[in-house]
C-alpha cells in the first residue's frame, strides 16, 4: 500500500516535471521564433542565391501544412465517434508542426534571399510565426486535453490557429497575386463591405492633367512599392484619394506649396540620401517629371483641372510619346521565316513587344526592292522604323509604306525615290523622321509633307531640295 | 616487400614526414591520421567531387550551348531582354583623348585666374589629396592661368577656348559636362576605369558590353571597331593597349576589332594569288568542322568565339575595302573635313571612317588619339593637339547631323582625367606644365539621347573641385548605356560569383540632367 502510494507520487512528480519541461521547451522555442525576424532582418537587399533557390520551394511546400491543419479539426471532431481517428489526429498535429517549421524557414529564406520588404511581407511573416507558436502550444496542450484535463484550451487554440492560418494565407496570396486579386471581380453589392475594393476609380478624371501627366509618373516610378501590394510606409499612390490621404508620416502633397510637399521633397533629395525616393536604386524621376509635379502641386493639385501652366507646353515640346503597337509575339515564327528567306531583318526595338519592330535591310541592301518590301506588309502595323537607306526601292515603295500605320522613322537615303509619291505618306500620323538624303527629291515634291505636324526631322542633305546650310554656324558673342 | 626492378626508390620511400618539420607537429599528424579519419574523409571528398562534377557539367554545358555561331545576333541575344526600353541611340562613337586634356585650357573657363598668376594655390583647395609622384615633391603649386582666351559661342553661349574654333561652332549640339570626376590619378588605372568601369584589367570595356548586349546591325562588319590615330612623336604618348577594348570575361568575339592606322587598315585582306573565294570558303568550312569537333569534345566557349572570328574575317575581306574606299565621297565631305581627312591614320581620317561605319551599321566605334599628357610645354604642344583633333570632331558631328544620323548616334568626347591648375615644373610668363587631375575634368556628348546645348555642372574657382552636379565615371557610363536603351543595373553577367556590370558594384546613377 505504502509502496503503491509512493509509486503514484513518484509518477505524478515525474509527470509534473515532464509537463513543466515541455512548457519550458515550448516557451523557449516560441521566444526564439519571435526573435527570428530580428536576427534575419528583411532590409530590402538581396542575399545569397542559394537562399533564393531554397526559398522558392516555399510556395510549393506551404500547402502541405495548410492542408493538414484544415484536416486536423475534422479528425478531432470525427474522433468523438471513432477513437482511431483521434489517435491519428495527434500524429497529424505533429506532422503539421514539422511541415510548418520547414515552410517558415523556407519562407524567410525566400524573403531574405530575394530582398523583398514591405507591409504585406512583414504581415505574412508574423502570421507564419504566430501560427507556428500556436501549433507548438497545441502540441503541448493536447495530452492534457486527451486525458480529460483542460477541456477548452486545445479547441480554442485550434480555432485561433485556423483563423491565423486564414489571415496569413490571405497575406501570402496578396503577395503572389497582388492586393486586389480577390475583390477585382467581386459583385458591386459585395464590394461595399470591403473598403479597399471600393477605392475611388480614377475613371472620373478622364482627360485631366492629373490623369494624363501626373498619374503616369506615379504609375511608372512609385506604385510598385506604394501600391496595393506593398503599401510601403502606409502610402498608396495608385489612386488620387489615397495619394491625398498620405501615409504614416501624414499628407505627402500640400496643395499650392510644393516645398512643403513631402513627396516632392523626397524625390528631389540627393540620390545617395537615405530618404531618397524611389528607393532601392529604382529609376529616379526625371527633371521633367519633377517639374510637372511641382507645377501641378503649385496649381492646387486638382484631380480635374485640364490645363495647368507649364505642364502641357513641356509635353508638347517633347518628342512624341511612343505609341504602343500591340504584341507581335504570336508572329515570331513567321518573322523568323521571313528573315531567313529575305535576308532583311525585323529587329525588336526593345524587350517590350509593344515598342514595335525595326525593318533592317543593310545586309541585303542592294538586292532589296519594292517587291521584297511588299512581302513585309504582313507585319505592317508592328514596324515602327524602316531602314531602307541605299536599297533598290523606288517610288513604288510608298504604296506599301502607306500601310505601315505605326511608322515613326523612315530611312530612304541614297535610294532612287524622286518624291513624286510622297503624298502617300500623309496617312502616317506617327511619322516623325524622314531621311531623303542623297536622293533626287526636289523642294516642290516636299509640299505634301507640310500637312504632317508630327514630321519634325526631315533630312535633305545632298538633294536638289537641300536648304542653303544645315551646319551650325555661329558668330562668337562678345564676352559678358 | 619485393622491389620492382624499375623502381628506383629505396626500401623505405621518402614521405612528407621526412621533411624538416618540428617533432611535435609530426606527432600531432601521426595522432590525427587514423584509419577511421582517412576513410571518413575519403567519403566526404567523394561526395564533394560528385557535387562538383554535377555543377561543373551544368556550367560547362550552358557555355557550350551558349552562342549560335551562325547568327550571334539572333536567338541567343533575345534571352538577354535588351534593349530594356526603346533607345534614343542605336550606335555610339567614342572619341577617346588619351592622356588627359587640360579642361581649363579648353572648356572650363576661369576668368578669375588671370589675376592669380604664379600665386600659390590655397592648401584648402587641395585638401589632403595625394598627388602624383611628379608634383608631390613640389614646394609650391603656382597657379598657371590659361594661356588662351575664351569666348561664348552659339545660341546657348557656351564658353570655349580659342584653341577649338571648330568645336566652338557646334556647341549648340553638344552636352558639355564640366564636372566629370574619376578615382584614379595615373594613366593606366584611369583609362581602364573610363573604358571598363574598373581600374584593374580583365573587365569588358563599354564597347564589348554593347557588342554582347545589343549585337550587330551589319553581318559583314564587326560590331565594335577601334581606330588608332597615328602618334605624333613630339607629343607625350601614353601607351594604349588592347586591354582597353578587351572583352574581359565575355566571349572574345565581343572584343573590339582594331583597324591599323595606315593605308592598309587590315593586313592580308586580299586572298593570296591562286586562292579564289571558293577555295577560301572550302578551307574555312573545313576549319569550322574541326573547330566544332573541338567544341563538342572540350566545350570551351572560346572555340565558339574562334569560329565566329574566322567567319567575320572572311566577310570583312569584301566589306572592309568598300568601307575604306573614300573615292566616292562627294566634294562636300572634303570641304567639311578638310585635307587632313585624306591622310590615313590622322584623327580626321578616322572621324570620316567613323561616319562611314555609322552609316554601315557598326554598333560602336572608338577612336583613340594619344598625346594629351601635357606635363610640360603646354603652350607649345596643346595647339598642335587641338589642331589635330578639333576639325575632325566638328566635321564628324556636323556630318552625322546633316545626314540625319545624329538622331540615333551618340558621340562621346572624353579623356581619362583632367589636369591641374597649378604648374608642374617651372612657371614662366609664356609657358607651363600641368599634372594629372582626377577631381574634375570636362567631356562632351552629342546626339541620340542627350540634351543638346547645355553645359552641365559647376567647378570651383580653380577648376579643381566639383561644386555642383558631379558626374562620376560610373554615372557617365550609366548615362551612355541609358541612351542606348540599357538599364545599367539590369545589364549584368555572372562571373566569379558576382553579377558583374559595366558600372561596377558601387552604385551609379543615370544623370537625368544630361538626357534629352
Amino acid at each position: 500500500m505504502i509502496a503503491a502510494h509512493k509509486l503514484s507520487a513518484a509518477i505524478r512528480s515525474l509527470r509534473i516535471r515532464t509537463v513543466t519541461a515541455q512548457w519550458l521547451c515550448t516557451l523557449g522555442l516560441s521566444a526564439m521564433l519571435v526573435m527570428l525576424p530580428f536576427a534575419v532582418r528583411l532590409n530590402g537587399r538581396p542575399h545569397a542565391d542559394w537562399l533564393q533557390f531554397l526559398g522558392r520551394f516555399h510556395p510549393l511546400l506551404v500547402h502541405l501544412p495548410i492542408g493538414m491543419l484544415v484536416l486536423l479539426p475534422c479528425l478531432e471532431l470525427a474522433g468523438t465517434t471513432r477513437p482511431g481517428l483521434r489517435e491519428g489526429a495527434g500524429f497529424v498535429l505533429h506532422l503539421t508542426l514539422a511541415a510548418g517549421a520547414i515552410t517558415l524557414v523556407l519562407g524567410i529564406s525566400l524573403a531574405y534571399g530575394s530582398g523583398v520588404m514591405g507591409a504585406t511581407v512583414t504581415r505574412h511573416m508574423w502570421g507564419g510565426i504566430a501560427l507556428l507558436i500556436e501549433l507548438l502550444m497545441c502540441v503541448t496542450v493536447r495530452p492534457a486535453w486527451i486525458s480529460g484535463q483542460l477541456q477548452r484550451v486545445y479547441p480554442a487554440l485550434l480555432t485561433v490557429s485556423l483563423l491565423t492560418l486564414t489571415w496569413t494565407a490571405h497575406q501570402g496570396g496578396s503577395l503572389t497575386h497582388g492586393g486586389g486579386y480577390l475583390t477585382l471581380y467581386m459583385p458591386g453589392a459585395l464590394k461595399g463591405f470591403f473598403p479597399s475594393a471600393s477605392a475611388a476609380s480614377d475613371a472620373a478624371y478622364v482627360g485631366s492633367v492629373y490623369t494624363r501627366y501626373i498619374h503616369p509618373i506615379f504609375d511608372a516610378k512609385c506604385v510598385a512599392c506604394h501600391g496595393a501590394s506593398k503599401e510601403q510606409a502606409g502610402l498608396r499612390l495608385d489612386f488620387y484619394e489615397l495619394l491625398m490621404k498620405g501615409g504614416r508620416d501624414g499628407a505627402v502633397i500640400a496643395p499650392r506649396s510644393p516645398d512643403r510637399s513631402l513627396l516632392l521633397q523626397r524625390v528631389t533629395l540627393s540620390p545617395s540620401d537615405r530618404h531618397f525616393m524611389p528607393a532601392e536604386g529604382r529609376a529616379p524621376l526625371t527633371a521633367d517629371e519633377i517639374a510637372a509635379l511641382r507645377s501641378w502641386i503649385l496649381a492646387g493639385a486638382s484631380p480635374t483641372a485640364t490645363s495647368i501652366p507649364g505642364i502641357a507646353t513641356a509635353a508638347e515640346n517633347a518628342d512624341l510619346p511612343l505609341q504602343s503597337v500591340g504584341d507581335y509575339s504570336y508572329l515570331m515564327n513567321e518573322i523568323r521565316q521571313m528573315q531567313e528567306s529575305q535576308g532583311a531583318k525585323l529587329v525588336a526595338v526593345s524587350a517590350k513587344p509593344s515598342d514595335g519592330l525595326i525593318l533592317r535591310t543593310i545586309d541585303v541592301a542592294s538586292k532589296f526592292d519594292d517587291a521584297q518590301l511588299a512581302r513585309f506588309q504582313r507585319f505592317a502595323p508592328f514596324i515602327v522604323e524602316a531602314e531602307l537607306g541605299r536599297t533598290a526601292v523606288s517610288d513604288e515603295c510608298f504604296d506599301t509604306l502607306s500601310k505601315f500605320t505605326n511608322l515613326r522613322a523612315l530611312h530612304l537615303e541614297g535610294t532612287a525615290v524622286t518624291g513624286r509619291a510622297l503624298a502617300k505618306l500623309s496617312s502616317l500620323s506617327q511619322l516623325t523622321y524622314l531621311n531623303l538624303s542623297g536622293t533626287k527629291v526636289t523642294s516642290g515634291a516636299l509640299a505634301p509633307l507640310n500637312g504632317m505636324p508630327n514630321l519634325r526631322h526631315i533630312y535633305l542633305f545632298d538633294t536638289p531640295a537641300e536648304p542653303a546650310s544645315v551646319a551650325t554656324n555661329s558668330t562668337p558673342r562678345s564676352t559678358q | 616487400m619485393k622491389q620492382h626492378p624499375l623502381c628506383t626508390d629505396c626500401e623505405d620511400p621518402v614521405t612528407p614526414l621526412d621533411l624538416p618539420i618540428p617533432a611535435p607537429v609530426k606527432q600531432e599528424w601521426a595522432a590525427i591520421e587514423t584509419r577511421r579519419r582517412f576513410l571518413g574523409r575519403s567519403g566526404k571528398v567523394l561526395g564533394w567531387a560528385a557535387l562538383a562534377g554535377l555543377f561543373g557539367e551544368m556550367g560547362l554545358r550552358s557555355y557550350a550551348d551558349g552562342g549560335d555561331v551562325k547568327s550571334p545576333s539572333a536567338e541567343g541575344r533575345n534571352t538577354l531582354g535588351l534593349p530594356h526600353f526603346a533607345p534614343k541611340a542605336k550606335r555610339a562613337i567614342y572619341l577617346f583623348m588619351s592622356g588627359g586634356p587640360p579642361q581649363m585650357d579648353l572648356f572650363d573657363y576661369k576668368p578669375n585666374l588671370a589675376s592669380q598668376f604664379n600665386k600659390d594655390m590655397p592648401d584648402s583647395v587641395r585638401g589632403n589629396q595625394q598627388l602624383t609622384g611628379m608634383t608631390a615633391g613640389q614646394a609650391h603649386f603656382p597657379i598657371a592661368p590659361s594661356h588662351w582666351s575664351f569666348a561664348q559661342h552659339g545660341q546657348t553661349g557656351a564658353w570655349v577656348s580659342d584653341l577649338l574654333p571648330y568645336t566652338a561652332r557646334m556647341v549648340d549640339d553638344l552636352t558639355i559636362i564640366k564636372t566629370m570626376n574619376t578615382d584614379a590619378i595615373n594613366h593606366e588605372p584611369a583609362i581602364m576605369l573610363m573604358n571598363t568601369g574598373n581600374m584593374n584589367s580583365g573587365k569588358p570595356c563599354l564597347g564589348a558590353w554593347l557588342a554582347y548586349g545589343l549585337g550587330n546591325m551589319n553581318d559583314n562588319l564587326p560590331t565594335f571597331i577601334v581606330l588608332q590615330t597615328k602618334t605624333n612623336p613630339k607629343q607625350n604618348n601614353q601607351p594604349v593597349s588592347s586591354r582597353l577594348w578587351s572583352s574581359g570575361f565575355l566571349s572574345s568575339e565581343y572584343a573590339g576589332v582594331g583597324l591599323r592606322s595606315g593605308a592598309d587598315p587590315v593586313l592580308y585582306l586580299a586572298d593570296p594569288a591562286g586562292v579564289d573565294r571558293d577555295v577560301r570558303r572550302k578551307m574555312l568550312d573545313t576549319v569550322e568542322q574541326i573547330n566544332r569537333q573541338t567544341l563538342a569534345e572540350v566545350g570551351d566557349p572560346e572555340t565558339n568565339a574562334r569560329i565566329a572570328q574566322y567567319e567575320m574575317a572572311f566577310r570583312m575581306q569584301s566589306s572592309v575595302p568598300e568601307l575604306v574606299d573614300l573615292s566616292k565621297e562627294p566634294q562636300s565631305t572634303w570641304d567639311l573635313y578638310g585635307p587632313e581627312a585624306k591622310r590615313p591614320g590622322t584623327f580626321t581620317y578616322n572621324c570620316l571612317l567613323a561616319r562611314r561605319m555609322a552609316e554601315r551599321g557598326v554598333r560602336f566605334t572608338q577612336i583613340y588619339k594619344r598625346g594629351w599628357d601635357v606635363h610640360g610645354d603646354v603652350v607649345g604642344v596643346l595647339p598642335v593637339l587641338c589642331q589635330e583633333t578639333d576639325r575632325g570632331a566638328y566635321a564628324l558631328v556636323t556630318d552625322l547631323k546633316r545626314r540625319g544620323l545624329l538622331d540615333d548616334t551618340l558621340v562621346i568626347w572624353a579623356g581619362e582625367f583632367g589636369r591641374t591648375v597649378y604648374s608642374q615644373g617651372g612657371l614662366t610668363q609664356d609657358n607651363y606644365g600641368r599634372d594629372h587631375h582626377p577631381r574634375c575634368f570636362t567631356t562632351w556628348m552629342a546626339g541620340g539621347g542627350v540634351r543638346p546645348g547645355i553645359t552641365y555642372g559647376e567647378t570651383d574657382a580653380y577648376s579643381y573641385n566639383v561644386v555642383k552636379d558631379p558626374v562620376h565615371v560610373r554615372d557617365f557610363n550609366a548615362t551612355i548605356l541609358h541612351c542606348l536603351g540599357i538599364d545599367h543595373n539590369k545589364f549584368t553577367y555572372k562571373f566569379q560569383g558576382l553579377d558583374q556590370k559595366l558600372t561596377s558594384p558601387v552604385p551609379a546613377y543615370v544623370v537625368q540632367g544630361l538626357l534629352a
